[in-house]
């Protein structure tokens, strides 16, 4: 409505010039442009701290290298705290839809109210700060029959845990959009058992919502650093835990490892984005 | 204004809405009483409007009297909903003047033009309640509240929306919304009435219906109305007049009567009813030397089918029957109370419609008929 | 699957898995807090009450997320606002990186701050060139409220941005038809409409804020005074481990969120408006 304010309030009778609305859109551009800067700056600060040689109390870095990311990448200590984090996150993910998925499959077969608990279940891990989780599960299992606390096993479990609300409603998405029953039911009368039918027919057909999961929870759960650090700590350091102990090293070797890891979730969140712009392509096709 | 001919109704319930004009406080409150007395009341003067290169609309010219329902007819994208916006002001103009009873509204603002809308998806405002959404107008024109309440029941009752006035948008089926629609636009006594596609969103019982009850109340308010669609039926039952639009130009004006049978192009001949439009040479192949314009459009139900073994003399043949053409019927489809064939004949599939009468007299696919032309119908047009 | 195991059976490992390793630890806590040496009692809520050092500890919490939030909320506000009248391309290009951005969190945004704006940070240095800041200080509070509203931004921007992309164009057109002004469709539409996903993404942001943790531990370790970062050194720190305490301090905290929960649904209840169409 202000277009038209402005036009008619800047027009006598003459015909308008259409190079009047420039100015009401170069507000919303300019506001759009400093969100931008402002949301971009510490990325921006950190690679370039990353790709400077040095960078003292000067505006502009003095020159440009990879070493850093060279050095960084080198480091043994790196790689071993990188693998133990894949392995970590790897291992939470295959438990967490090795458990789910059966759930979800019975939840849309057999117990429909099991979806309403379940969708009210996954809110839990949101609501509940890591803090307050990690305070119970220190206590638990410290000692005990389970001492799993600075082990690996710890994290999987945990992480299987707050994985859950992506992997869920991924899972519960994917299968709402075919018919599992029907599927199923087909795939039995042509002579498939139940197991063949669900690995056969309705896996297949769910995988890629699955796999959009899988990117992104992966990228989440990779930048998990409180119950890493509070349950496990340097016991088993993870690449979160790794950062936050090289907090004393040079600053343009930490700004590598910051890009790094930024640039990790981002191929991540990418590559899961670009799987569910796949599905997306496929439904409209269909 | 108002003060029309049959208006008990308007007496009895709707005393505020005789008080016109009071939206911009125009100079015509004391114009006519009739629709005659004001034949010029709306004005577009070349109005023209493009997009970047496109040209949206150009040389619109039109002149609307008072209380007059008039439509632009056309197909999607052919401008016409630009042009309403335009004269709502929602939309700019780059050439030409509107002038609503003498007063150039060309460069007010939405708020000062005292135009009502009604939009194709209702744009309710989903906060408010039914009342809150009529009365929001007055509101805004600062209307006490006494008065405000009483013109908003006033005009719940017309639209006969009363017993839901406390509901909100998501509670009422699309027919109830979009009356809830014009009663937030006739509550504020808009100088014209626009509305844009208002039915295309309702189901086809619910349209038939508003369809009546739209076209009543206007007639009641003597409404200056300007009303959009792309549908012909629509457009034909409803309007006083129609302006059929087609690529940001009006390409012919008239009443139904005079649109629908004497389209002056191929393309008003081709979006009124189904017409048959032929070439000079098809027209020459068909009704012999009669035609010697470019084209020549024939209504289906112009045509007449005779069996050729049915030797009766045509007891249902217009007077000015062209010479009868052998052809074959290529399919049949019945549409109620209609049949409607696709008759091959001299090369030419034509379209024919012909009143269903019983299985007896229905003509089956890929028998021989004569086909006859009432002469009188045919209907020269310009390339 | 029938003849195989009763189907329930196969929900049996989740149910294993989530119980232990998320309700449990939820259900020790709400016990222990009201465990004092072996019995039951409310010494340790009596002792986070009457303790300056706890107190002021919750306080800063609710302080430092009260402000991020609102100032997250007025900045992504205008920022959907501007996204919506700006052009298609830039419109999917910024969301994408708002996206991005909302996953940078933690320790590595501690980082990025530091190298931004700390002692020697770039930003630090040029905007003390140009004489805008004295002295800033990162590890302050208003250096925590700086790096909190910074990703309380993203956030609120991908809450919501649907929300704002449901105002209908139509809405202002039949508004301004009726009179209204751009004030007047703001106060008496635009924002009544907005209500509830302005309510529910600031509690959101203000829950997002008080369980922050990483972001604050890496910057200033323990130095700054949060709920977040009491609660991990009475279970973690060096000297005195206190479970007990950091149970009923991890209450407390749950509480307020909770509150803070009840209260929005309670407003929203209260404005009778249910959102659809």
């Amino acid at each position: 409505m202000s277009q038209n304010a402005d036009l008619t309030l800047s027009r006598p009778k003459a015909p308008a010039l259409p190079t009047l609305r420039l100015p009401r859109l170069s507000i919303h551009t300019l506001v759009v442009g400093g969100v931008f800067t402002l949301l971009a700056l510490p990325l921006v600060a950190t690679l370039g701290y990353a790709l400077a040689t040095s960078w003292g109390a000067t505006l502009l870095p003095d020159g440009l290298t990879l070493k850093w990311f060279l050095e960084l990448w080198s480091t043994p200590r790196f790689q071993l705290a990188f693998a133990r984090s894949m392995l970590v996150t790897l291992g939470a993910l295959v438990l967490s839809l090795v458990l789910v998925v059966p759930v979800a499959l019975l939840a849309h077969t057999r117990y429909p109210r099991l979806d309403t608990w379940m969708n009210g279940l996954v809110l839990v891990p949101f609501a509940v700060p890591p803090v307050v989780s990690s305070v119970g599960l220190l206590q638990l299992y410290a000692g005990g029959p389970l001492p799993l606390v600075g082990s690996p096993w710890i994290l999987i479990f945990t992480y299987v845990t707050i994985a859950l609300p992506f992997v869920y409603r991924a899972v519960a998405n994917s299968l709402r959009t075919i018919d599992v029953k029907s599927l199923m039911d087909a795939a039995q009368l042509l002579g498939a058992t139940p197991f063949s039918a669900f690995f056969l027919v309705i896996l297949p057909n769910i995988r890629i919502g699955v796999q959009v999961a899988v990117f992104l929870s992966f990228s989440f759960l990779v930048g998990e650093f409180v119950f890493a650090n509070m349950l496990v700590g340097t016991r088993f350091e993870t690449l979160q835990v790794y950062l936050n102990n090289m907090r004393g090293a040079s600053g343009h070797f930490t700004s590598a490892l910051v890009i790094t890891l930024f640039l990790f979730t981002l191929l991540l969140t990418w590559l899961g984005n670009r799987q569910s712009g796949h599905a997306i392509a496929k439904d409209a096709n269909a | 204004m108002i003060t029309l001919t049959a208006a008990p109704y308007a007496r009895d319930h709707l005393p505020t809405l005789d008080r016109r004009d009071t939206v911009a406080d125009a100079p015509a409150r004391q114009q006519g009483t009739t629709t005659t007395a004001s034949p010029d009341y709306l004005r577009l003067e070349s109005l023209a409007k493009r997009f970047g290169e496109t040209q949206v609309f150009s040389q619109i010219d039109a002149v609307i009297a008072k209380g007059e329902f008039v439509t632009l007819l056309g197909p999607s994208g052919c401008g016409k909903s630009t042009l309403l916006r335009a004269i709502a002001g929602l939309n700019s103009l780059d050439e030409g003047r509107i002038v609503v009873s003498g007063e150039e509204i060309t460069a007010l603002p939405p708020q000062q033009r005292g135009v009502g809308m009604v939009f194709q998806h209702y744009a309710l405002f989903p906060n408010m309640r039914v009342t809150d959404n009529v009365a929001f107008g007055l509101r805004m024109q600062k209307v006490p509240q006494e008065e405000r309440r009483r013109r908003v029941d006033e005009v719940l009752r017309l639209v006969e929306l009363r017993e839901h006035a406390d509901k909100f948008p998501h509670q009422l089926s699309g027919g109830q919304c979009q009356r809830v629609a014009l009663a937030r636009a006739l509550v504020v006594e808009p100088r014209i009435l626009l509305m844009d596609e208002p039915l295309s969103a309702l189901d086809a019982r619910i349209r038939r219906h508003l369809r009546q009850q739209l076209r009543d109340i206007q007639k009641t308010l003597g409404l200056t109305t300007l009303f959009v669609t792309h549908d012909q039926e629509e457009a034909l039952m409803m309007s006083d007049r129609i302006f059929l639009m087609h690529d940001g130009r009006i390409l012919q004006q008239g009443d139904a009567e005079a649109l629908y049978t004497r389209p002056c192009s191929h393309q008003a001949a081709g979006f009124m009813g189904h017409y048959n439009v032929l070439s000079g040479h098809q027209a020459h192949a068909l009704l012999g030397e009669v035609s010697r314009a470019a084209r020549v459009a024939l209504r289906p139900e112009a045509i007449y089918l005779q069996l050729v073994s049915d030797t009766t003399p045509g007891g249902e043949l217009p007077t000015h029957a062209g010479p009868g053409c052998r052809g074959v019927i290529r399919r049949r489809q019945l549409l109620g109370n209609v049949v409607r064939y696709a008759v091959e004949c001299s090369g030419i599939e034509l379209s024919v419609d012909a009143l269903n009468r019983g299985s007896c007299h229905l003509l089956a696919e890929e028998c021989e008929v004569l086909v006859f032309v009432d002469l009188d119908e045919v209907q020269e047009i310009e390339e | 699957m029938k003849r195989l195991l009763p189907a329930w059976l196969w929900l049996m490992p989740f149910a294993l898995v989530f119980v232990a390793f998320q309700m449990a630890p939820l259900g020790w806590i709400a016990v222990s807090a009201f465990q004092v040496e072996g019995s039951w009692g409310l010494g340790h809520f009596q002792e986070i009450a009457t303790s300056p050092f706890f107190r002021q500890a919750i306080w800063r919490s609710l302080e430092i997320s009260l402000v991020s939030s609102l100032l997250g909320l007025i900045i992504a506000v205008l920022a959907c606002h501007s996204l919506t009248r700006t052009s298609g391309p830039l419109r999917r290009w910024m969301i994408a990186f708002t996206n991005m951005t909302s996953n940078f969190a933690g320790v590595p945004l501690a980082f990025a701050f530091i190298i931004l704006m700390g002692a020697n940070g770039v930003l630090t240095l040029a905007l003390q060139r140009v004489g805008l800041i004295d002295d800033f200080s990162l590890y302050s509070r208003t250096g925590l409220i700086v790096i909190y509203t910074w990703f309380q931004i993203p956030l609120g921007m991908l809450l919501l941005f649907p929300a704002f992309a449901g105002l209908r164009a139509d809405w202002r057109d039949a508004a301004s038809l009726l009179g209204a002004g751009r004030v007047a469709y703001w106060c008496h539409i635009g924002l009544p409409v907005l209500r509830p996903a302005l309510a529910g993404t600031f509690t959101i942001l203000i829950a997002n804020a008080m369980g922050a943790y990483a972001t604050v531990y890496a910057l200033v370790n323990t130095s700054y005074n949060l709920m977040t970062i009491r609660i991990a050194n009475l279970v973690s720190g060096d000297l005195f481990l206190q479970p007990n305490l950091a149970s009923a301090l991890a209450l407390i905290l749950v509480g307020l969120l909770a509150m803070v929960t009840l209260i929005q649904q309670w407003l929203l209840r209260r404005s009778h408006h249910v959102a659809e169409r």
